[in-house]
C-alpha cells in the first residue's frame, strides 16, 4: 500500500481524486479496505441494473425495495413472525447445535488424536459422511427423529460435527515430538504433557475447526428449516420463494449472510486473541 | 553424578527396508563436571547416542546408567537442549523457563524468582514478558538453556544447540556455555559437527563416524580450561596447538567419511 503511494509521488504525479491512480493513492492514504470498494461496486451494479430495468423486479428487486421490505418484515413480520423472531429461532437452533457439536466433537477429536483405537473406530464413519450434503441425509434424520425441533438441531449438529472433530484430531497430531520430549526431560507426567503441551498446541486447530463448523452450520440452516418449520430465517426465505416475494428472499439471504459474517469474524478475532503465536513459529 | 554408556548399540527396524545399525558398540563416560563433546558428520549416530542418554529411546544392546542406576526414560536429572527450537510459543519467556518448576509443583513466586535468576544468568534480563516467537535464534537458545537449567539437573545433554545460529552469534554462545559450565559446575554432553567448536568446548572429544555410527577416536583436551583461566577465546582458538589438532581431526573425519561412503555405495551397487 505504502509502496504504491510512494511510487505515485516519485513519478511526480498530483493525483486527482477520481483517476485510477488517484483512487489508488486515496486507498493507500486513508487505508480504505479494498473489500469495501468491492462491496460498493457490487451495490452500484445492482442499483444500475434495476434502475435501467435490465432485469425484471421479480428476478432482481432494487436495493431500495429490499430495504423497504426489510423494514416491513422487521416491524410487521412475514409468515406470522417478525424478523427478530425468525432470527431468534434460527440463532437458538444454530447455537444449541454448536454447543452440542463442540461438546462432543472436541473431546472425541482429541481422543482420536491421542489413541489409534479410538481413531480407527471413528475416523471411517466421519470421513464417509462429511462430504455428503446435509440435504441428502435430511430425510433419514426426519425418519429417525421426527419433524420437530430435535431433527433440526441434529441436522445442524451433524453439519458442524465433522470439521470440529477432524480439526481437533489434526491439532493433537501436529504436536512435534521434540516439544513432547522437552517436557518429558523436564519431568512431565503423561497427564501434564496432555494438559500443558498437547492441548495448547492443538488450540489453533481446534479454533479453526469451530470456525469451519459454524460456517457449515449457517450453510445448512435452510435445509434444516425445510420441513415443518413455522419460524426461522431459512423457513422465512423458503416460504417467500414459494409466493415469489423475491425482495423478502433477498432480506432472508442478506440477514443470513450478515449473521454468518458476524459469527465468523468473532471467531477469527477470538483466534487472534487466544492464539497470537499461530503461524509465527 | 556420573553417566556411563557401555557397549551401546541401536538398530532401527522398519517394514520396507533392511534394519539400520544407527549406533554400534559405543562406550562413553560423562564424569562429574566433565564436558564431553561428540563430533561427527550427519548420520554418525550422535543424536541416537544423546537420545539414549536422555531416555528417549531404548538400546538394542548395552546400557546407560546414572550413578549405577539404569536409565529407563527421560527425567529432570538430565536436562536437554535441542537443536530445534522447542520453546512453547503459548508461554512467555519467563513461563517457559519456569515450566519444569511448575511441573514439579513449585508455587508461582518461587518458580518465577528462580526463572528470573536464570534469565539473568543467560543474559536475558528484561525479556521476561516477551513472546518467544519475537526473539532471535540466539536468544531462543538462551531461553532453552535457562529452561533446561531450571530443574537443576546435574547433567546437561545438548544436541547441536548452536547448529542453526549464524557464526558470530555462535561464538558468543560458545563463550556463554563455557561460562555457565565453569560457574554452575554441571556435567555436559554436547553434540556438534563443528571441529573448532568441539575443540573449544570439550574436556573430552569423541570423534564419530557414520554407517554404522560409532566412536573412532577420543581426545582429552584442556583448551576449555585455558579459556576459563585466560578469558581470551580468540587466543585459544588461534593457538598453533589448537590449529594443528583441528587439521588432524579434519583429515581423520574426511578419510573415514570418504571410506565408509564408498563402501556404502559399493554395497548398494552389489
Amino acid at each position: 500500500m505504502v509502496d504504491i503511494s510512494l511510487l505515485a509521488l516519485a513519478e511526480g504525479a498530483t493525483p486527482s481524486a477520481w483517476s485510477p491512480r488517484g483512487l489508488r493513492a486515496a486507498v493507500a492514504r486513508r487505508g480504505i479496505p479494498i473489500t469495501l470498494i468491492s462491496a460498493l461496486g457490487l451495490l452500484l451494479a445492482w442499483t444500475l441494473a434495476t434502475q435501467f430495468k435490465l432485469v425484471a423486479p421479480l428476478f432482481l428487486p432494487s436495493p431500495f425495495d429490499v430495504a423497504t421490505q426489510f423494514y416491513t418484515v422487521a416491524v410487521d413480520g412475514f409468515s406470522n413472525a417478525t424478523l427478530a423472531q425468525h432470527v431468534g429461532t434460527s440463532l437458538f437452533r444454530i447455537l444449541t447445535a454448536f454447543v452440542i457439536a463442540t461438546a462432543i466433537g472436541v473431546p472425541l477429536g482429541l481422543a482420536m488424536g491421542l489413541n489409534r483405537w479410538v481413531n480407527g473406530l471413528f475416523s471411517a464413519p466421519i470421513q464417509l459422511y462429511w462430504p455428503v450434503p446435509p440435504l441428502a441425509y435430511l430425510p433419514l434424520v426426519i425418519i429417525w427423529f421426527g419433524i420437530g425441533e430435535t431433527a433440526k438441531i441434529i441436522l445442524l449438529s451433524l453439519a458442524m460435527f465433522a470439521p470440529i472433530v477432524i480439526s481437533a484430531q489434526a491439532g493433537v497430531r501436529s504436536v512435534s515430538q521434540a516439544r513432547v520430549q522437552a517436557a518429558q526431560s523436564l519431568g512431565a507426567t503423561k497427564a501434564q504433557i496432555f494438559r500443558h503441551v498437547v492441548l495448547p498446541n492443538a488450540l489453533p486447530e481446534i479454533l479453526t475447526g469451530l470456525r469451519l463448523g459454524i460456517g457449515s452450520g449457517w450453510a445448512t440452516l435452510v435445509a434444516a428449516e425445510l420441513v415443518a418449520a413455522t419460524k426461522g430465517l431459512g423457513f422465512m426465505t423458503l416460504s417467500a420463494a414459494q409466493f415469489l416475494v423475491t425482495d423478502v428472499v433477498f432480506v432472508g439471504i442478506l440477514t443470513i449472510a450478515a449473521l454468518a459474517t458476524i459469527f465468523l469474524t468473532t471467531l477469527r478475532l477470538l483466534e487472534r486473541r487466544l492464539t497470537p503465536w499461530k503461524g509465527q513459529d | 553424578m556420573t553417566l556411563i554408556v557401555s557397549n551401546a548399540s541401536v538398530t532401527y527396524e522398519s517394514k520396507d527396508s533392511p534394519p539400520v545399525l544407527a549406533l554400534a558398540d559405543a562406550s562413553l563416560t560423562i564424569p562429574r563436571q566433565g564436558f564431553v563433546v561428540a563430533l561427527g558428520a550427519s548420520g554418525c549416530g550422535k543424536t541416537t547416542l544423546l537420545n539414549a542418554m536422555a531416555g528417549f529411546l531404548s538400546l538394542t544392546a548395552g546400557s546407560v546408567t546414572v550413578d549405577d542406576v539404569p536409565v529407563t526414560g527421560p527425567g529432570p536429572d538430565r536436562g536437554v537442549v535441542f537443536q530445534k527450537d522447542t520453546l512453547y510459543p503459548w508461554l512467555s519467556v519467563l513461563d517457559n523457563v519456569a515450566f519444569g518448576l511448575k511441573l514439579a509443583g513449585l508455587d508461582r513466586p518461587k518458580r518465577e524468582a528462580k526463572a528470573r535468576e536464570l534469565l539473568a544468568l543467560v543474559g536475558l534480563e528484561g525479556f521476561e514478558k516477551s513472546a518467544t516467537y519475537q526473539l532471535s535464534g540466539g536468544m531462543r537458545q538462551r531461553v532453552s538453556l535457562a529452561r533446561a537449567l531450571a530443574t537443576n539437573p546435574e547433567i546437561l545433554l545438548m544436541d547441536e544447540p548452536l547448529g542453526a545460529l549464524d557464526s558470530l552469534t555462535r561464538e558468543t554462545m560458545q563463550e556463554l556455555i563455557v561460562d555457565l559450565w565453569a560457574s554452575t559446575r554441571k556435567s555436559i554432553f554436547f553434540i556438534t559437527h563443528s571441529i573448532e567448536e568441539a575443540l573449544f568446548l570439550g574436556t573430552e572429544v569423541v570423534v564419530m563416524s557414520p554407517r554404522p555410527g560409532r566412536i573412532i577416536r577420543r581426545y582429552t583436551l584442556d583448551f576449555v580450561h585455558r579459556t576459563v583461566a585466560s578469558r581470551d577465546a580468540a587466543r585459544v582458538k588461534s593457538d598453533p596447538e589448537f590449529i594443528a589438532l583441528r587439521e588432524e581431526i579434519r583429515n581423520l573425519i574426511h578419510q573415514t567419511g570418504a571410506e565408509s561412503d564408498g563402501r556404502h555405495l559399493l554395497a548398494r551397487a552389489g
